[in-house]
């Protein structure tokens, strides 16, 4: 039987070059697999990069806003400012003599002042950039192949 | 037998692996050649770079959390050689709008640009927003205009601007002295000078980092979160300030004098409700400096100047008769002659040179008998009680308020070669012994709160990382007994209601001490120049401040009664609808309820 077999095929060489030949275009097809795979990861993570950049400079700029608010803020606030637009609305320093004084239960003029606490980002403790853009190609293969392996151990269908 | 194709393909071959080892050889010399590493050195200058990033300084903020200091944005403003296309316009825009010299900026602009290092020159710092919007808008005007023209020019491509940090003071001068200022031109300098900013520079500040800012999309990393420096919340109260700093300004303009202090504080607390002193400075203009406090001029008297307090300091004296128990309100002195002989040496003189006869310890105060106080100090206290009392008190060493600059002047004690009686007895009123006001307000706060010193403060609260840690008051010693206190609060009350004087306010008990000290020369005291001050607190039955009065050199008059009392006076009037004090008769009705 044995000796059959050999003799059909030596009978048909282009078997064997069809075989090589598929050989050559699975090996071609995995190539562009995994050039595509690099291709893709290398511009979600380029465009992840740039992201964090324009994000970083948003923030910035936001930062630099408030800066100027705050301070047209404090201006606007400043005494010389409150005083100016009370005497335009007509109000006068009050005497102390003819002021009226009431008590008001529960008022304490001295209570601390609580400031609300000032502007922090929250500390995101996960990194932006995932941690799949970092991984090399077969780190990427053998996690994900573990998680498979956790999963159905989890799931129970595997002893 | 070998074929002539055989040699070909050999020959082929050979030409083949020659090529080969040849491009192998090329690529290993390129790579390792003296300008394929310099190549590779400045390719790693575009990779990325070092940057320090700076947190933004705290805000400093009044009692009631209005801003005394923050951080505004301003501009550096630059020539990128890169895209300079027009250095004739730039130059011209920047003496225009910048006022720099157009020379110098067409020379920068008209580089060489070879170079790699002069690639960028810095032509302005801080600039303003308002000027930078102007440059924007012209920047793109003449834009609009060469693609409308098609042309090169007007152009201020490269004229480039950055946003930077700038420290700014929205109140002006207001509690300038209190809070000092920031030098904020050379950032990796840059530091508090004077008052708070001096005295918190470190929590104000923060913590600077050096991160690593990468062109590299694929080693981009987001910014560190840096926490912003701590911000501070003060004692100050800024209606109040504002008003100190308005009457103390009328106040000297109207005594002629040279200069002023004025401080209000909380005596139960320590704490610092306004605190002025001349000369007023704007902090925004920091570099002015030299030119507002010329000289030795402290940046601020109240805590930076020692000087000879006169008669406020014979409540001190008072103070340790009574609580030492040498003297009560029963004792009396007879002062027959007008003049107290220091070991039949020196003679001591009441301030009118005349004798007012039998005096009891009230009317000692409310007649200000120098010769009375030096025969307590003398006869009844004798040196050792009176300088433990002195010290007691805090004088002879700093409060420790948390101010950058307070100055010390050491006592002359008993021990030192230099020290003799004589001192005692002019100690016993207030020469011949220096003081800063903030240790005199210390002192006689301690009078105005059941004998309990409290440390002098300024700040309330510190705002770290979204914490705020509000500051206890301390107490920093009992220098007497709280019946001694009351004691002497309504005999320094009753004197200033028999002088009637001119420092009482209508509705209100107030206690309190005026006094004139002489400003000794080299020659001894023969000027006739004086430190005109009133030390007074109320209301007498539950003191809810002390405000002390420092004119420095009036020439309307030289006595305090007559300079500081009227503006001790005109403060509380104003400090106490500030403070939503009621008259004693209301309060005291309210609090009956």
């Amino acid at each position: 039987m044995k000796n059959r077999l050999i003799q059909a095929y030596k009978q048909a060489p282009w078997r064997v070059q069809v075989q090589w030949i598929g050989l050559f275009l699975l090996g071609l097809v995995l190539i562009a697999s995994v050039a595509g795979v690099y291709l893709s990861i290398s511009a979600q993570a380029a465009t992840s990069g740039r992201k964090i950049q324009s994000l970083g400079n948003r923030i910035n700029d936001v930062n630099n806003e408030i800066a100027v608010l705050t301070t047209r803020y404090a201006v606007a606030q400043s005494t010389e400012k409150m005083r100016t637009r009370a005497e335009d609305l007509g109000f006068v320093l009050i005497d102390p003599q003819t002021a009226v004084y009431l008590e008001v239960p529960g008022y304490d003029p001295d209570a601390s002042l609580v400031l609300a606490p000032p502007r922090t980002n929250i500390i995101s403790e996960r990194p932006i950039v995932q941690s799949t853009y970092r991984l090399s190609l077969w780190d990427w293969f053998t996690e994900h192949i573990w998680q498979i392996t956790d999963n159905t151990n989890e799931e129970g269908l595997l002893p | 037998m070998k074929t002539p194709s055989h040699f070909r393909y050999v020959i082929i071959t050979l030409i083949c692996s020659i090529l080969g080892l040849a491009i192998i050889v090329q690529m290993v010399r390129i790579n390792y050649s003296v300008t394929a590493q310099n190549l590779i050195s400045k390719s790693e200058e575009y990779l990325g770079w070092e940057q320090i990033i700076y947190p933004p300084r705290g805000t400093i903020y009044d009692r009631s959390g209005r801003i005394l200091a923050t951080n505004q944005i301003a501009y550096e403003v630059g020539i990128d050689l890169k895209y300079v296309a027009d250095p004739e316009s730039i130059a011209f825009t920047a003496s225009a709008l910048l006022g720099l010299d157009y020379a110098t900026v067409f020379a920068m602009a008209s580089t060489e640009k070879v170079q790699e290092e002069n690639r960028y020159f810095v032509i302005a710092s801080f600039v303003d927003e308002e000027t930078v919007h102007e440059l924007q808008t012209l920047k793109q005007n003449y834009l609009d205009r060469r693609q409308a023209q098609r042309s090169s020019t007007p152009s201020l491509s490269g004229l480039v601007w950055t946003p930077m940090r700038q420290r700014t003071y929205p109140e002006g001068s207001l509690g300038a002295n209190v809070l000092g200022f920031y030098n904020y031109f050379s950032r990796e300098t840059a530091q508090g000078v004077y008052g708070v900013e001096e005295a918190y520079n470190r929590l104000l500040t923060g913590k600077p980092e050096n991160v690593y800012i990468s062109n590299d999309p694929y080693l981009v990393e987001a910014l560190p979160e840096i926490a912003p420096g701590a911000s501070l919340v003060l004692t100050l109260d800024r209606e109040i300030q504002a008003m100190v700093q308005e009457t103390l300004e009328e106040a000297i303009h109207w005594s002629g004098a040279e200069g002023g202090t004025i401080i209000v504080v909380d005596p139960e607390t320590g704490e610092i409700l306004a605190m002025a002193s001349t000369p007023f400075f704007d902090p925004n203009k920091y570099w002015e400096y030299e030119q507002t406090f010329p000289g030795p001029t402290p940046y601020n008297k109240a805590v930076g100047d020692a000087y000879e307090p006169g008669s406020v300091f014979k409540v001190i004296t008072m103070a340790a008769a009574l609580d030492s128990g040498v003297a009560d309100l029963e004792t009396t002195y007879v002062d027959s002659s007008g003049v107290y002989w220091v070991e039949d040496l020196w003679p001591i003189y009441n301030w009118d040179g005349g004798a007012w006869g039998e005096n009891d310890m009230t009317e000692c105060m409310q007649h200000s008998l120098n010769v009375c106080l030096a025969y307590i100090a003398i006869d009844l206290l004798g040196e050792d009680l009176f300088y433990d009392y002195v010290q007691a008190f805090g004088f002879g060493r700093s409060t420790g308020i948390d101010l950058a600059g307070e100055a010390n002047y050491p006592l002359r004690l008993p021990d030192n070669n230099r020290w003799v009686i004589l001192d005692l007895a002019t100690n016993s009123f207030g020469q011949g012994i220096a003081v800063t006001p903030i240790q005199m307000v210390a002192a006689v706060s301690a009078i105005a709160n059941e004998g309990k010193m409290m440390a002098p403060h300024l700040v309330r609260s510190v705002i770290d990382n979204s914490q705020q840690y509000n500051v206890a008051p301390q107490v920093i010693s009992s220098p007497i007994s709280a019946e001694t206190a009351e004691t002497l609060t309504q005999m320094l009350h009753i004197a200033l209601e028999e002088e009637a004087s001119n420092a009482l306010v209508e509705g209100y008990s107030i206690a309190g001490k005026t006094g004139t000290g002489e400003i000794p020369t080299e020659l001894g005291y023969t000027s006739n120049q004086t430190n005109a001050s009133f030390v007074g607190w109320g209301p007498v039955d539950d003191p809810k401040f002390v405000v002390y009065v420092w004119i420095e050199k009036p020439t309307i008059s030289s006595w305090g009664s007559e300079v500081a009392a009227p503006v001790f006076k005109n403060v509380v009037e104003q400090l106490v609808v500030l403070m939503r004090i009621p008259p004693d008769n209301i309060r005291l009705e309210l609090s009956a309820n």
